[in-house]
């Protein structure tokens, strides 16, 4: 079972879509902040990580920069989610070295497919 | 203000308006997935449509490539996401009406509902990124939402959605007020209870105790009723406005609000209390002065009972001012009154020690322990005059005492002259005064005319002044304004005394002043003119220079009369004196009666003046009446 870490700050957002994977056959593990979300993803582990972007203390860009500095090899795929959905902003997160970009709203067969396809890529 | 914000703010603001949403697509989705009944995937379907819709609407206003809004673009996308809002709080408002409900279904629905209402209280964003700076939006009056409110005050924000409390005491404590909250009915209850809240923002739809039910406990304990309360609440249709309504709640406001409308509603509500607390207070103090007005007829008016409404500034702070001051000088003449007729209580005491004249007996004396026209026991003799003697009996048919006068066969030889004395003593009867002695009746026994009368134990004012010589200032003012109390009496009902002089004027022995006699005069010759034979009954001391020249005269005899007493009280002697009636008439006619306050300066001048002003010749230069005599005494004090 493909082990997805969800690094997002507002609770019921991780509520509804850990709740969402867990349906689609997802292990979700989840991180309220930056901080514990470069923490967790530094202690390994994980087939995935789901990284808002709008985070207390640390947001998604600098923990996905973070994440990845400390990544010696191995590198876990990251879809960075942002309820911004400004132009630019995919480009932004792919320069911070996120693998694949989605908005909030969710669309998850959309989100799906996005992490099929990079877990695909995984294995 | 530009209107526009930064690059910055416009992607806040749709991070803002897409989380929210994010739930309510999220939570819907998951939510379908599971359901099977077909009442619950409409409604479920009808909130996933409408969120779709707010997205739609938001990518229309602020679209991905966009980096300003201007606050009118920002206030219709507001507007344009009303309707589907209302659509999505409407859907999961049959979701929540399900019974039984399944907990975590319940949990999830109750998100997508405050997601829901978050939607529509997303601020624009301040421009240059500074997201502590209070936002200005911009609404019709102009004023910024984050100017300073009207009137600060300390709400109570009772909601059970933690988001919800956290968006109102943000919001409010931007405005200016202090805020305080409660996740439930419970506990507000309880808050209310001990804080003083000058509003309470209460929403309907809460698990323990629900807004209504808050509402009705609220309205119906004394303490808290007055407090405003406006409810909050997703159901805005008109049924649920209404219950709100009936139950007390001073307004409804459907959630999600709007800031403006908010910040208007609350300061509306505020004015209303403010008003009606001046209202409030206002009647409170209408009836302070009410109560002020009670004590002072029951004597027992505080001075200081109507000081906080004497500081208003308005007519009724002027009305208990005036109000004050009158009181006081009421309370001052009472004061002085009793201090007037305690002095006359001692000299009553006094002359009693001194002397207690044996009557003088007369040839027309009744035998004492003698049964009197079958009815009157005679105890003894108190007194005699021109007319009579006077005599204590007891009344054995009433088993009280009373005063017989019995009268000279003489003055009423003529049928005539004794029916017209009935009438004049039936008209004297009609006086209603405790300064006049009661005529009970007429009647004649042996040839022998009598009238039983009240029987007053006491002396009369002549007895006081043969053993006193004379009286005090205060002493002759309690005598003064009694007198001037039963003239009143009597002039009201068409009778004239005509003989007021000392040996007619009773005193009991509490000082109080009776009058005697009402009604008698007439008899001695007050129709008659100075050549007839009853003229010589009695004295002309105390006679007005009118009267006794024959003139036509009215009641202000009586006032000259009481000028004479007066005087003589004050001085221990009659204004006139000569050796001879017709020397004393002669002076009455001609002389200027001497002023009081030049014979002894301690009389005080208005005093002087006013028994001067009694003593005028002309009854035109006296007090037009028995009443102003009793206004000019009571002014005299």
């Amino acid at each position: 079972m493909p082990k997805i870490l969800l690094v997002e700050d507002n609770e019921m957002n991780r509520d509804m879509l850990s709740r969402r994977l867990q349906r689609k056959g997802y292990e979700v593990v989840l991180a309220v902040d930056g901080l514990q979300g470069v923490a967790m993803a530094g202690a390994g582990g994980y087939d995935l990580i789901l990284m808002d972007m709008s985070l207390p203390e640390l947001d998604g860009w600098e923990a996905t920069r973070r994440v990845r500095e400390a990544e010696a090899g191995h590198r876990v795929p990251i879809i960075a989610l942002t309820a911004h959905a400004m132009s630019g902003d995919r480009e932004k997160a792919m320069a911070a070295g996120c693998d694949d970009y989605d908005t909030k709203p969710v669309e998850l067969e959309r989100l799906l497919g996005k992490i099929e396809a990079l877990l695909g890529k995984q294995a | 203000m530009s209107g526009l914000t930064t690059p910055e703010a416009v992607a806040e603001l749709r991070h803002e308006l897409r989380t929210p949403l994010n739930l309510i697509i999220g939570y819907c989705e998951m939510l379908l997935e599971d359901a099977t009944d077909a009442g619950q995937r409409g409604a479920l379907e009808r909130t996933l449509a409408a969120g779709r819709d707010v997205l739609e609407r938001i990518n229309a206003t602020v679209p991905p490539t966009r980096g300003e809004i201007s606050e009118a673009d920002f206030a219709a996308l507001r507007d344009a996401l009303r309707e589907p809002q209302g659509r999505i709080v409407t859907a999961t408002t049959t979701l929540l009406a399900a019974d039984p409900i399944d907990p975590q279904f319940e949990r999830d629905v109750r998100r997508i509902r405050s997601s829901a209402e978050r939607l529509l209280t997303v601020e624009l964003p301040a421009p240059r990124g500074d997201r502590s700076v209070a936002i200005t939006i911009e609404h019709p009056t102009g004023a910024p939402e984050a100017g300073p409110p009207v009137r600060p005050a300390h709400i109570l924000v009772v909601d059970d959605q933690e988001d919800n409390r956290a968006v109102l005491e943000r919001r409010l404590r931007r405005q200016g007020h202090t805020v305080e909250s409660a996740a439930g009915g419970l506990s507000a209850l309880e808050m209310v209870g001990r804080g003083r809240f000058d509003l309470v923002l209460l929403d309907v739809l809460m698990p323990d105790l629900d807004g209504l039910a808050v509402l009705e406990r609220l309205k119906a304990d004394q303490a808290t009723r007055d407090i405003p309360v406006i409810m909050i609440s997703a159901l805005d249709d008109v049924a649920s406005v209404v219950r709100c309504i009936e139950r007390g709640a001073e307004d409804h406001l459907p959630k999600p609000f709007d800031p403006v409308l908010l910040r208007a509603r609350i300061s509306a509500c505020l004015e209303k209390k403010r008003l009606r607390d001046i209202e409030l207070e206002y009647l409170r103090e209408v009836g302070r002065v009410i109560q002020a007005a009670t004590a002072v007829e029951a004597g027992s008016y505080d001075n200081g009972a109507l000081a906080q409404v004497a500081q208003r500034g308005d007519e009724l702070g002027r009305l208990a001012r005036v109000f004050n001051a009158m009181a006081n000088q009421v309370r001052a003449r009472e004061d002085r009154l009793k201090e007037q007729v305690a002095a006359l209580r001692r000299e009553i005491g006094e002359a009693r020690q001194t002397t207690r004249q044996p009557a003088r007996r007369g040839a027309l004396s009744l035998p004492t322990g003698e049964l009197f026209a079958g009815r009157f026991e005679v105890l003894d003799e108190i007194g005699s005059g021109g007319m009579g003697m006077v005599y204590r009996a007891l009344d054995r048919e009433l088993g009280e005492q009373v005063a017989i006068k019995t009268l000279r066969p003489e003055l009423l030889q003529d049928t005539s002259l004794v029916e017209r004395f009935k009438s004049e003593i039936r008209l004297a009867r009609s006086i209603s005064s405790k300064h006049v002695v009661r005529t009970h009746d007429i009647g004649e026994r042996d040839g022998i005319y009598y009238l039983t009368m009240e029987y007053v134990e006491g002396i009369t004012v002549r007895e006081l002044l043969d053993t006193r010589g004379r009286l005090g200032t205060a002493a002759t003012l309690a005598i003064a304004s009694q007198l001037a109390q039963s003239l009143v009496a009597a002039h009201e009902q068409g009778v004239i005394h005509r003989d007021i002089k000392p040996q007619n004027l009773l005193l009991d022995g509490s000082g109080v002043l009776k009058v005697m006699d009402f009604g008698v005069a007439r008899l001695a010759g007050g129709n008659a003119n100075l050549t007839e034979a009853g003229m010589l009954v009695g004295t002309p001391s105390y006679m007005a220079p009118e009267q006794m020249l024959g003139e036509a005269f009215d009641e202000r005899i009586d006032l000259y009369a009481t000028g004479v007493v007066l005087f003589e009280c004050l001085l221990g002697r009659l204004p006139y004196e000569a050796n001879s009636a017709v020397a004393l008439i002669a002076r009455v006619l001609r002389d200027q009666p001497p002023v009081p306050a030049t014979i002894d300066p301690e009389i005080p001048p208005a005093l002087s003046d006013l028994v001067v002003r009694l003593l005028a010749k002309d009854p035109a230069h006296r007090p037009a009446n028995a009443g102003e005599l009793v206004r000019l005494l009571s002014d005299l004090g």
